[in-house]
């Protein structure tokens, strides 16, 4: 049919659609902690509906520094993450069966938008729990903005940020949303 | 002289002395060698390099400390003491309610032989049973934890030395005693000795889940006195044989009064046929205990003379035969089961001993096998190539011997005077045969001295090859009697008890720190938490506590730093109390504020860098 989406486009899409559902089930992006007394590492891992890993530990050890408590109530967006990940899946699903270009672009631009918003939330807690720090804690600490990825050393701790499967397979869900763009481009 | 006489005189003379000199110079040097190349392979065998682990772990009773010593091995470091009989204010066993009520209000204990929960008669790792030879009593220590569990009284005892010794699947822990007593605490004057004593087995049974002992029965015996003891292994499963002295019923210097017989016996008891008695109602009730006689039941018991005052009976691996050591007559001697059994069959009995059919000796024995010289054998370890090893106290050796020979294999010297040795897994089914630690009841100057109190020393033996090589000596507190050396891959510990928000008076919410007031009674539902205490969230001051004099205050305390190794102590100044809690456990301290002022509390485990801050007040109102 002409200006329809091809078939393979269509199964790109679908596998999208169906890969975005299974990131709910998956870490996004974890932080690790190294310190001398903890060579085996802590962890915060962040699902996008909760929050896993050591987090009473680390916040017994934040405290020194008066960090504010991780918990999942701290973070309103879990509760929503969920509905915002089916949403997308659904609408992937329903540009998958109607097959047009026009609501393809929408979908990768709204897509994208997702993404650029979703790391600048990132870098506003990042930077909300390590500037926001208790003045009267007993260790005083000079606001650090810690890295979505990378390295970074505060006092005893070294810690490294990273995406995890989550954030992988939103990659690849991009990739199979604008995979159709090459596959069905105009040939000259 | 002749000149020329002389000058070859000279020469010899000066070729002699240059020889010696060589001699004696080269061969220092070479042995000087030998000895530096000996020393650092044997230190090569034991080096545990920093990430790595030992790979057994080693359970020494802390005889009248009334403490497990952990040990690992081969490196024969310390590991940890754990309280079993005594208080510990490091720990703060015996201060805090549970383990205070634990205790009874004794404040020893004589803890003589521990005996690591079987399956199988392989070792399971999950339980360790302690006797206490000095106030009657047996524990149970979690190896989950490494904490003492349970302890339980034994009425009618006098020492239960010749336990703990676990049945193949730890149906029973045994404990028979050392010294006679009237039984249910009576009072008989000791010239009624022979009528009115009693020599009593203690048979009691271990929930694992409850962790909670339980006295099944109690088996009355004439008023010998029970050294050691073991339990049957699978052909031998159903029986428990002990060795006895003092069969002259000496009640005075029995040093020279109970050495005059000859032989002694061992005694071979049926423990499932005395079970299914008990089961049938053939018991009397004693001071609260199911008081079986063996005598009247036939199969239950016979007796096995054996060489004078013996010490240590040993089940083989494979539990076919025992092996006795004549503390006073310098053999062992390996006795068989299966011709216990055929004796017993044929009803083969030379006399009966108060009411005790006594099996022939020749009938049993399978072999004597004394080494010349060979003086004072205490007890038998095995490995896993038929082999025994016997520690003798009086020469200060071990000596390696084939029990299907008895064939001597290798003897060492031992610095000095062994009691028991424990082999790697040398009591189960399955021995490891590659360590054996020489328990030694005498160090003299083996180590820098600290006076005229010596530590007592272990020796560590390689025994892996053909001869035995001993590799160290190594102080330890007094008094290890026995250990048991358990693989680690056995030992399934936790790091930090689990958050049970169940648990009766743990607090696990900071907000949830409370002081609830009842008449004279204060319950304080605290908690503990780098680097401080929260006794009340609610007050001005949550670290501070106040109570009148004369108020019985409990401390419930939570720790909820659920974290590896941060545990966290509770003192109070002047109180004479400690405790601690460790990391997720929740623990009680309770006791009466009859000094009224202010004292501190403080954290007395060094838990964080604030750990110095971690504190608050007890402020006592006068009445
Ligand atoms: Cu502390």
């Amino acid at each position: 049919m002409k200006g329809k989406l091809s078939i393979a486009s269509m199964i790109s899409l679908l596998v999208a659609s169906a890969i975005t559902v299974m990131t709910i089930f998956v870490p996004w992006w974890q932080m690790k902690f190294y310190a001398p007394q903890y060579q085996e590492g802590l962890d915060i891992i962040v699902y996008p509906t909760r929050l896993a890993g050591d987090i009473d530990i680390v916040n017994g050890l934040n405290h020194y520094i008066g960090m504010a408590l991780f918990s999942n109530e701290s973070f309103p967006e879990l509760q929503y993450m969920p509905y915002i990940i089916i949403a997308f899946a659904i609408a992937i699903l329903v540009v998958a069966l109607i097959r047009r270009k026009m609501p393809l672009y929408i979908l990768i631009g709204s897509f994208a938008m997702g993404g650029i918003v979703g790391l600048l939330d990132m870098y506003r807690w990042l930077k909300e729990f390590g500037t926001n720090l208790d003045p009267r804690a007993p260790i005083t600490l000079d606001p650090f903005i810690p890295p979505i990825i990378g390295k970074n050393t505060i006092a005893n701790f070294v810690t490294n940020s990273y995406f995890s499967y989550g954030g992988y397979m939103l990659l690849l869900v991009f990739l199979l949303l604008v995979f159709p763009l090459w596959k069905d481009r105009k040939k000259a | 002289m002749n000149p020329t006489l002389k000058r070859v005189i000279f020469a010899i003379a000066g070729a002699a002395a240059g020889l010696l000199i060589s001699f004696i110079f080269f061969a220092d040097l070479n042995k000087g060698d030998q000895n530096a190349s000996a020393n650092q392979s044997k230190a090569e065998k034991v080096f545990v390099p920093y990430g790595e682990k030992d790979e057994y772990y080693m359970m020494a009773s802390g005889g009248h400390s009334g403490q497990l010593f952990v040990y690992g091995l081969p490196s024969m470091r310390k590991i940890r003491t754990v309280p079993v009989f005594t208080p510990d204010p490091a720990t703060g066993y015996g201060y805090d309610a549970k383990s205070k009520e634990m205790l009874g209000g004794y404040t020893w204990g004589d803890f003589h032989h521990p005996a690591i929960s079987e399956t199988a008669g392989d070792y399971d790792g999950q339980f360790l049973f302690a006797n206490d030879v000095g106030n009657n009593r047996v524990a149970a220590v979690d190896l989950e934890t490494f904490h003492t569990v349970d302890i339980m009284s034994l009425p009618n005892m006098g020492g239960p030395h010749a336990g703990v010794f676990v049945t193949e699947n730890t149906e029973y822990i045994a404990l028979p005693t050392r010294f006679a007593r009237p039984l249910d605490g009576q009072f008989a004057p000791l010239d009624d000795y022979e009528s009115e004593y009693k020599g009593v087995v203690s048979m009691t049974t271990f929930d694992r889940e409850a962790k909670k002992f339980d006295l099944a029965y109690q088996i009355v015996l004439p008023p010998w006195s029970y050294d050691l003891s073991d339990a049957g292994k699978k052909m031998s499963s159903d029986w428990i044989v002990m060795t006895t002295y003092n069969t002259e019923f000496a009640t005075t210097n029995l040093e020279i009064n109970a050495s005059q017989n000859d032989r002694d016996y061992i005694v071979l008891l049926n423990w499932k046929e005395l079970e299914k008695q008990v089961a049938a109602g053939n018991y009397k009730d004693v001071n609260g205990a199911k008081m079986i006689d063996p005598r009247e039941h036939k199969g239950a018991i016979y007796a096995v003379p054996v060489a004078k005052s013996p010490h240590g009976v040993d089940v083989t691996p494979d539990g076919t035969r025992f092996i006795a050591a004549g503390k006073l007559a310098p053999m062992m001697t390996v006795f068989s089961f299966q011709k216990a059994f055929d004796a017993i069959e044929k009803g083969e009995f030379t006399d009966e001993k108060y009411g005790i059919p006594v099996l022939n000796y020749e009938d049993v024995m399978e072999r004597e096998v004394d080494p010349p010289g060979a003086l004072g054998p205490l007890h038998t370890q095995f490995d896993d190539r038929g082999n025994a090893f016997n520690t003798m106290f009086i020469s200060s050796e071990v000596v390696k011997w084939n029990v299907d020979t008895g064939e001597v294999i290798d003897r060492q010297p031992s610095y000095f005077s062994p009691g028991h040795a424990a082999a790697t897994e040398g009591d189960t089914v399955s021995p490891d045969g590659k360590w054996l630690v020489a328990l030694n009841k005498i160090a003299k100057d083996n180590f820098l001295s600290v006076g005229p109190s010596h530590p007592e020393s272990m020796d560590l033996y390689d025994i892996s090859g053909d001869k035995m090589e001993h590799i160290m000596a190594v102080p330890v507190d007094p008094e290890p009697h026995y250990a048991q050396i358990i693989h680690r891959d056995k030992i399934k510990t936790i790091t930090v008890y689990p958050k049970d928000e169940a648990r009766p008076n743990s607090v696990w919410k900071q907000d949830d720190a409370r002081i609830e007031r009842n008449g004279n009674e204060v319950h304080v539902y605290g908690i503990a938490m780098r680097s401080r205490f929260i006794f009340d969230a609610k007050a001005d001051r949550p670290d501070a506590v106040t109570v009148k004099q004369g108020d019985r205050v409990f401390f419930h305390m939570t720790n909820i730093d659920l974290d590896q190794d941060i545990t966290h102590g509770f003192g109070i100044n002047e109180y004479d109390l400690n405790f601690e809690v460790q990391p997720g456990q929740t623990s009680t301290l309770e006791f009466v504020a009859d000094k009224a002022g202010v004292y501190p509390i403080y954290c007395t485990n060094f838990c964080s860098a604030l750990h110095q801050e971690m504190s608050g007040y007890l402020l006592v109102e006068p009445k």
